[in-house]
C-alpha cells in the first residue's frame, strides 16, 4: 500500500495466501472431491502462475496429478518457465518418491517439494530428504477424509487408498521425522467451495509445531479468515475459488486484511 | 560480471533469473578464474550449515574468496544459508566452523515453539536501519523467509535490519563490502528485486 | 467487534465513512477511522504528488517521441469520456500525432458512434477500429460469466491487448492510456507512474483468464487463431520496440467532471442516458449497450452499483456530501435494467439462469434479495439495436 496512513497491523509473520495449480495433460484442472465430483479445465498453468504472481501470491503450489513420465515432464517444464518470470516461492509435488525426484524438482525451480504417498509407504524418506536438502524444503502433503464423525483418516494414492491412520498421528510422525510443513487437504471439501474443514485444520495445527497449510474447500473470502482464526492455519491454500468466482488474490487479501488478520498488504 | 557461486546448495537459477529480470547477466560458477573476474559475488544457499561448509571446502575456493572479498573488497552478498556461512560457527546438527568473516554464531530460534512454529516460513516485516543502501526505495520492507537458524553477530553494529519472530533477529547484515540477508530477495517479488538492484549499485569506496 | 451500522446505505454493507464505497469493493481496505484506501489515495493525489514534476516528465516524454516515425504514439480509444479526453489532450496539448486504436467490443450505442465521428473530424486523426468475430465474442461472454460472474472478458482484454499488438506491429513505442486505476481501486497507487503492461493486465484486467486459458475452457469451440487478438505480446517483442505504455492520469491530475466539460465544449461530445445512473452524470459509461446489466450484476454480487462509484468520486472532489450521495444511491441503485433482455439471448441463457450464476458469485457478506425489485427506465436507443443475436 505504501500510503502514509497505513495501519499498523501487528507487525509479525504474515499468513500466506497460496493458490494451488493442479497439472494434468498439459493443462490445469480442478477436480471436485479428488475427481468424484468431476474435473474441469481451468487453464494454462504458466500464464496463470504469472497472473497469481502479479496479484502478489505469497507462494505457489504446483501438483502433478497425471502420474507417470509425461506428467513429470510437464511439471518440470512448467517450473522452469515459471521460474523465469515469477520471483515467489514455489512448492512442487506429485508422485515424488525418491531423493532424485527432489533434486530434479529443486533444480527446475521449486523451493520446496511435497511428498505424500511415498512418505507414508516409507516414512524414512522424510528424514532423508530433510537431512539432504533441509527441513524447510520438505512439505508433507496429507489428504484426509472424515470417515466417521470427528474421525479423520489419511488416504494415499490420490485419495483412493485408505491407510487406517488417524491424521494427527501421522502429522506428528511426519513432523518428528523432519518435515518442514504440512499441506493438509480435505478430500471431502475439495472443489466444493463450501468452506474449509475447520475441525480438521484445528486438529492438525494443535498436534504439531510446524506450519500447517490448510487446503480444500475455500469458496469465499470469509472462509480464509475462518481457517486462520478458528483452524489456526499458518497458510491458506485454495484453487477453485480463484477459478470459479469473481475473487482474485488481491481482493481476497484486502478482505483478509480488513478482517484484521496479518497478511501482506496489497 | 556477477558470479553466483555454485556449491551444490540451493536455488542458483532463481537468483540468476532474478538478476536477468533486472537486466543483469550473471554467471553460475565455482571456477577460480570466474571468481577473479567477477565484479560482484553472490553466495545463495538452501540447506544445512555443515553441508554448506563441506561443499565450499571441497571446491577449494575459500582461499580465493578470501582474497577477492576480504582483501580486494569485492561486493559480496550471502543469501539465507549463504549469509549464515559468514559466521564464525554454526550450531545446526553439530558445531561447525563457518567462514568467520562476520564474528558470531548461527543458532536456532529460541522461542516458544507452540506459539512460533519453526521453521520460520513466510513473509515477515523487516526493520531496516535508516538510510541503509540495501533497502533504498523498498516499500514496504516485507520479505520471504524460510529458515530455522539465524546468525547472531558478536558486534551488533553489523546488523543493518532486524525482524521479529518470537525474538528479534538479524534480517540483514553488512560489514563494509560484505552483505548478508537472511530472507530470499529472489523470492520476494518486486521488493526483493530491488534489494538485488541496490546491492549491485554498491560501489566499493 | 466494532459496529459499522452507521455507515450503511440502502443495505447492510459496511461503507467508507467518507465516501460511499462498500466493504465488497475490489481492493478496499478501511483504516482506523473507517476511511477507505481509495479516499486516502485521493488525499495523496491532492497533497503529495508533485504534479509540476510529473507534467515535466510528460512533456519530456512527448518531446522524445515527437516526429520520430509516422505516428508519435498510440491512443487506445473507446469513445468514452476518458479516452476521448486523452485523445484531445494528446493532439491539442501535447501536439503529438497519434494512431488511434479502437477495439470494438460489438456493443456500441448510436450516440457514441456519432461522438466518435465528430471527434475524428474535429481533431483530424488516423483512426483504426477492430472488431472480433461475433460468434467467438458470444462464447467468451458466456464462459467468463459462468466462471467469474463477469461477461465482459473480451472487452476488458481486447481493449488492453489489441492496442499493444498494434504498437508492436507498427513499431510505435509510446502508448497513452487515460485514467489511472488508482482513481478507483488500490491495485496501484498514486506514488508511481502507472505502467499499463502485462502485469497490469494480469493483476487487474483479464479476470485471471488469458487467451490460452479461454481456449482450453471452450474445448474446441474456438481455435487459438480466433483468440489471437486477445494474446498479450511478449515482453521480448515489447522491449524490442522500447515500449512506454502509461496512463495520462499519472502525469496530470484526473478530474472526470472537468475533463467532460472540456470535451463537451471542444469536441461537442454528448452524454447519454445510462441505466442505473443519475441524470447528473450524463458522461458516464455511455458507450456500452449492456452497461446496465454489467452494473446490475455487480449489485447482485456485491451490493453496490454505478451510483456508489460516481458519488464517491464527487465526494472526494468536494462536489457532494455523503448525505446527498446516500439519497442518490437509494433512488437509483438496484433496479433491473431493461437491456438485460437484449443480453440474455446473446448469452443463450434465461433470466433464472442469469440470476443463479450471479448469486453463486456473491461476495460476502452481501446477500442479494430479488423481492420488490423495480425495473429501470428503458434506454431511448434500445429500439434501434439489432435484436437478432
Amino acid at each position: 500500500m505504501g500510503l502514509e496512513s497505513v495501519i499498523v497491523i501487528s507487525l509479525m509473520l504474515k499468513v500466506r495466501l497460496i493458490p494451488v495449480l493442479l497439472l494434468k495433460k498439459g493443462r490445469m484442472v480442478k477436480p471436485i472431491r479428488f475427481g468424484e465430483g468431476g474435473e474441469r479445465d481451468v487453464g494454462w498453468p504458466i500464464t496463470t502462475a504469472q497472473i497469481y504472481d502479479s496479484q502478489d501470491a505469497d507462494e505457489l503450489v504446483f501438483l502433478d496429478i497425471e502420474a507417470g513420465k509425461q506428467g513429470r515432464g510437464f511439471l518440470l517444464d512448467t517450473l522452469e518457465k515459471v521460474a523465469e518470470k515469477c520471483f515467489v516461492p514455489v512448492t512442487a509435488g506429485g508422485g515424488v518418491a525418491t531423493l532424485e525426484d527432489f533434486r530434479e524438482l529443486l533444480k527446475a525451480g521449486a523451493d520446496k517439494v511435497s511428498i505424500n504417498t511415498a512418505a507414508m509407504e516409507r516414512p524414512e524418506l522424510i528424514r532423508e530428504a530433510a537431512n539432504k536438502f533441509g527441513s524447510q524444503c520438505v512439505v508433507v502433503s496429507i489428504d484426509v477424509r472424515e470417515t466417521a464423525p470427528g474421525h479423520y483418516e489419511v488416504f494415499t494414492s490420490g485419495g483412493k487408498n485408505p491407510t487406517g491412520l488417524e491424521v494427527a498421528v501421522w502429522a506428528k510422525q511426519a513432523a518428528e521425522l523432519g518435515a518442514g510443513e504440512i499441506l493438509l487437504t480435505s478430500i471431502d471439501k475439495e472443489g466444493t467451495m463450501a468452506g474449509y474443514d475447520l475441525e480438521l485444520i484445528k486438529k492438525v495445527s494443535d498436534a504439531v509445531k510446524i506450519p500447517v497449510i490448510a487446503n480444500g474447500g475455500a469458496g469465499n473470502r470469509q472462509h480464509f479468515v475462518e481457517a486462520v482464526n478458528i483452524g489456526r492455519a499458518s497458510a491458506v491454500a485454495a484453487s477453485s475459488v480463484f477459478h470459479f468466482s469473481d475473487s482474485n488474490l488481491t481482493q481476497v487479501k484486502s478482505y483478509i486484511f480488513n478482517a484484521k488478520v496479518a497478511i501482506r498488504p496489497i | 560480471m556477477v558470479v553466483i557461486i555454485d556449491y551444490g546448495m540451493g536455488n542458483l537459477f532463481s537468483v540468476k533469473n532474478a538478476l536477468e529480470a533486472i537486466g543483469v547477466e550473471a554467471k553460475i560458477s565455482n571456477e577460480p578464474d570466474d571468481l577473479r573476474r567477477a565484479e560482484q559475488i553472490i553466495l545463495p544457499g538452501v540447506g544445512a550449515f555443515p553441508d554448506g561448509m563441506k561443499n565450499l571446502k571441497n571446491l577449494d575456493i575459500i582461499p580465493i574468496l578470501e582474497e577477492e572479498v576480504l582483501e580486494k573488497k569485492k561486493p559480496f552478498l550471502g543469501i539465507c544459508l549463504g549469509a549464515q556461512l559468514l559466521a564464525t560457527q554454526g550450531e545446526e546438527h553439530q558445531l561447525t566452523d563457518g567462514l568467520g568473516w562476520i564474528k558470531g554464531r548461527v543458532r536456532r530460534f529460541q522461542v516458544d515453539e507452540s506459539k512460533f512454529r519453526i521453521p520460520h516460513i513466510g513473509w515477515n516485516d523487516v526493520f531496516p536501519k535508516k538510510d541503509n543502501i540495501l533497502f533504498k526505495n523498498v516499500h514496504p520492507p516485507i520479505f520471504y523467509f524460510v529458515h530455522s537458524y539465524h546468525l547472531v553477530p558478536e558486534d551488533q553494529s553489523v546488523i543493518v535490519a532486524t525482524s521479529e519472530y518470537g525474538e528479534t533477529f538479524a534480517a540483514a547484515l553488512q560489514k563494509e563490502n560484505i552483505f548478508g540477508v537472511q530472507f530470499h530477495p529472489e523470492k520476494s517479488q518486486k521488493n526483493g528485486l530491488r534489494i538485488l538492484e541496490n546491492f549491485l549499485a554498491y560501489k566499493k569506496l | 467487534m466494532a459496529d459499522f451500522s452507521h455507515t450503511r446505505i440502502l443495505n447492510n454493507l459496511r461503507r467508507c465513512t467518507r465516501c460511499t464505497l462498500t466493504e465488497t469493493w475490489e481492493t478496499i481496505v478501511f483504516d482506523d477511522e473507517g476511511v477507505c484506501n481509495i479516499c486516502r489515495a485521493s488525499e495523496y493525489k491532492k497533497t503529495k504528488v508533485d504534479w509540476g514534476a510529473r507534467r515535466q516528465q510528460l512533456l519530456d516524454l512527448a518531446n522524445e517521441h515527437r516526429g520520430k516515425g509516422t505516428y508519435d504514439c498510440i491512443v487506445p480509444f473507446s469513445g468514452g469520456k476518458d479516452s476521448t479526453f486523452t485523445l484531445w489532450y494528446v493532439v491539442t496539448q501535447l501536439k503529438l500525432k497519434p494512431l488511434v486504436v479502437s477495439f470494438d467490443h460489438s456493443f456500441y450505442r448510436p450516440r457514441t458512434i456519432e461522438n466518435n465521428e465528430r471527434t475524428q473530424r474535429k481533431l483530424g486523426v488516423d483512426f483504426m477500429k477492430f472488431r472480433t468475430d461475433w460468434g467467438v465474442v458470444r462464447k467468451t461472454m458466456l464462459e467468463s460469466l459462468k466462471r467469474k460472474g463477469d461477461f465482459e472478458w473480451h472487452c476488458h482484454v481486447g481493449g488492453m491487448v489489441y492496442p499493444m499488438q498494434i504498437a508492436v506491429k507498427f513499431k510505435i513505442p509510446l502508448v497513452f492510456w487515460g485514467e489511472p486505476s488508482a482513481e478507483y481501486t488500490a491495485y496501484y497507487t498514486y506514488e508511481e507512474i502507472e505502467e499499463v503492461d502485462e502485469r497490469r493486465n494480469s493483476r487487474a484486467n483479464n479476470l485471471g483468464i488469458t487467451a490460452e486459458d479461454m481456449f482450453g475452457f471452450l474445448g474446441g469451440a474456438v481455435t487459438m487463431r480466433d483468440l489471437e487478438p486477445y494474446v498479450y505480446p511478449s515482453l521480448k517483442e515489447l522491449r524490442s520496440i522500447g515500449i512506454k505504455s502509461f496512463c495520462l492520469g499519472s502525469f496530470i491530475p484526473w478530474d472526470v467532471k472537468k475533463n467532460y466539460e472540456i470535451i463537451h465544449k471542444e469536441l461537442d461530445w454528448q452524454g447519454d442516458q445510462v441505466e442505473g445512473v443519475p441524470p447528473q452524470y450524463p458522461y458516464e459509461k455511455i458507450e456500452y449497450q449492456i452497461q446496465g446489466p454489467r452494473d446490475y450484476l455487480k449489485f447482485i454480487k456485491r451490493g453496490f452499483a454505478r451510483t456508489t462509484h460516481l458519488t464517491s468520486i464527487d465526494i472526494r472532489n468536494g462536489r457532494m456530501t455523503r448525505e446527498e450521495a446516500a439519497k442518490l444511491i437509494e433512488k437509483y441503485e438496484g433496479k433491473r435494467p431493461p437491456s438485460l433482455d437484449y443480453l440474455l439471448p446473446i448469452l443463450g441463457i434465461d433470466e433464472a439462469e442469469f440470476r443463479k450464476i450471479a448469486i453463486a458469485q456473491a461476495i460476502p457478506p452481501y446477500k442479494h434479495d430479488f423481492t420488490n425489485e423495480q425495473s429501470d427506465e428503458p434506454l431511448w436507443d434500445m429500439k434501434l439495436w439489432d435484436w437478432n443475436p
